[in-house]
């Protein structure tokens, strides 16, 4: 019912039992659309609206196929993997539904696999189903688009590119990265942190800190053996750098004389607060990713446990959309006093944690 | 003809930004450049195209200055259209040629 209350998203011409889950975050209301086009007669303005209009994010694609796959089996585990074909059109040609054998496709298994690794780390640990807590299907489609350097959750499933070869690598190849876009897809239907400034660099943060848990579980790694970085396999051997991002050392991952030097602070002082990257989301998790892996270090054990509940409870219960750092802080400590007791090891750990970040 | 490009966003989030003048482009370059911006009719695009947020997808922000006239088109890649997408991915091409 936590959803519910958050019903004041854009439905965007889906009926209104869709209302409750926020597939796109702050989508333009049809109205909204609609004035912009009859607003300005411009021929252009028009006819980038219209392909705007009818492109595949705005009409829902999966509305009708979601309302139906409820009622199959809630509870399992189901993965459906497409080939976009190095096009654009998603979903693409079904290539592995779920308890398919193995394709031959390198790109379908790591997607099918790491899609799988980041339902059971959710369902067997924080004991929820799926994206949606509803059983949602998890969909993916790789080869999408040619060369395309990135992955991403689009509201309604992940999409994979193939990387140009030459500085990345396929956006299949970390299951951290894979773990990442589904925890954004989660983070929607929770907190639904606002995609910018200090709200957007927490829901970066989070889709970091759950994509290095389902890493870090399935090589069944302690805090101490994990790496804490995020897409080692990411770049080609031409890049010099070792990952995307480190939550231990956020701003060191890489410096390349190409693709430029990790851009992230550590520390609340060296805030970014500038308009770019929609006010530094990827440029200023490293500010709470750090304050995660300073919480999991003094926690000890197995990060997905203790410290990654703190972390789950906290994205459900504890945060708004328009939650700052600072709130994220106050509601970790708070969650960890109820998980774990009032002045317990585990709420000083968070505090101290976020103290040495800067944010407190 | 003088274009500032950054492109930011995406799950790497790694910024990507470039200053480009034709004067210190080849003529090849050049020539693709000022066929890129006619195609996708960028003088003629609104400076900002309305676009469902969706998390790491990229962004783009484009300013061409040619003579007396300047134009800024700003865009999230779900909006970006097919005509536009060529000179997108030429000028991120450039920009890391540009910059080793």
């Amino acid at each position: 019912m936590a959803h519910q209350e958050k019903s004041e998203w854009h439905s965007f011409g889906r009926q209104s039992f869709e209302k409750r889950r926020c597939p796109i975050c702050c989508i333009l209301p049809p109205h909204m659309l609609d004035k912009l086009l009859q607003q300005d007669d411009d021929e252009q303005r028009h006819s980038a609206l219209s392909t705007l209009r009818a492109s595949e994010q705005f009409r829902g694609r999966r509305t009708v196929v979601r309302n139906v796959s409820f009622a199959v089996s809630p509870g399992q585990k189901r993965r459906t993997i497409y080939d976009a074909k190095t096009g654009t059109s998603l979903p693409g040609v079904l290539i592995r539904g779920e308890g398919d054998p193995s394709s031959d496709d390198q790109a379908v298994n790591e997607a099918y696999d790491a899609a799988g690794a980041t339902y059971d780390l959710f369902r067997e640990i924080y004991e929820r189903n799926s994206i949606d807590d509803r059983g949602l299907r998890l969909d993916a489609t790789v080869h999408y688009d040619s060369k395309y350097e990135n992955a991403f959750w689009n509201g309604d499933q992940m999409v994979y590119g193939d990387g140009d070869g030459r500085f990345f690598n396929r956006f299949t190849i970390a299951i951290d990265v894979i773990a990442h876009e589904l925890t954004h897809g989660i983070i929607g239907y929770e907190a639904a942190l606002d995609y910018k400034n200090e709200s957007g660099a927490l829901n970066e943060s989070f889709a970091d800190v759950f994509g290095t848990l389902v890493k870090q579980r399935s090589l069944q790694q302690t805090v101490d053996q994990a790496d804490w970085l995020i897409g080692t396999e990411q770049f080609t051997s031409k890049v010099q750098g070792i990952a995307l991002r480190s939550l231990k050392a956020p701003g060191t991952a890489y410096d390349d004389p190409v693709l430029g030097k990790d851009p992230q602070p550590a520390h609340y002082q060296d805030l970014f607060q500038g308009a770019f990257d929609d006010g530094g989301v990827h440029i200023n998790s490293g500010i709470p990713n750090r304050a995660f892996y300073l919480t999991a270090i003094a926690i000890g054990g197995f990060a997905w446990e203790k410290t990654g509940k703190i972390w789950y409870t906290t994205l459900r219960s504890g945060l708004r959309s328009s939650s700052s750092f600072k709130d994220a802080a106050a509601a970790t400590v708070a969650v960890a006093g109820q998980l774990y007791g009032q002045d317990s090891d585990e709420q000083k750990a968070v505090q101290s944690a976020w103290q040495q970040v800067g944010v407190s | 003809m003088h274009i500032s490009f950054e492109r930011s966003g995406g799950v790497t989030g790694m910024p990507v930004t470039v200053a480009l003048d034709t004067e210190s482009l080849s003529s090849e370059e050049v020539s693709q450049l000022y066929q890129l911006i006619e195609s996708s009719s960028f003088f003629e695009l609104p400076a900002a195209i309305p676009a469902p947020v969706q998390p790491d997808r990229f962004q783009y922000k484009v300013i061409v200055r040619e003579g007396d006239r300047q134009h800024t088109v700003t865009i999230a890649e779900p909006a970006v259209p097919k005509t536009l997408k060529s000179l997108l991915d030429w000028l991120i091409e450039a920009a890391r040629r540009h910059q080793s």
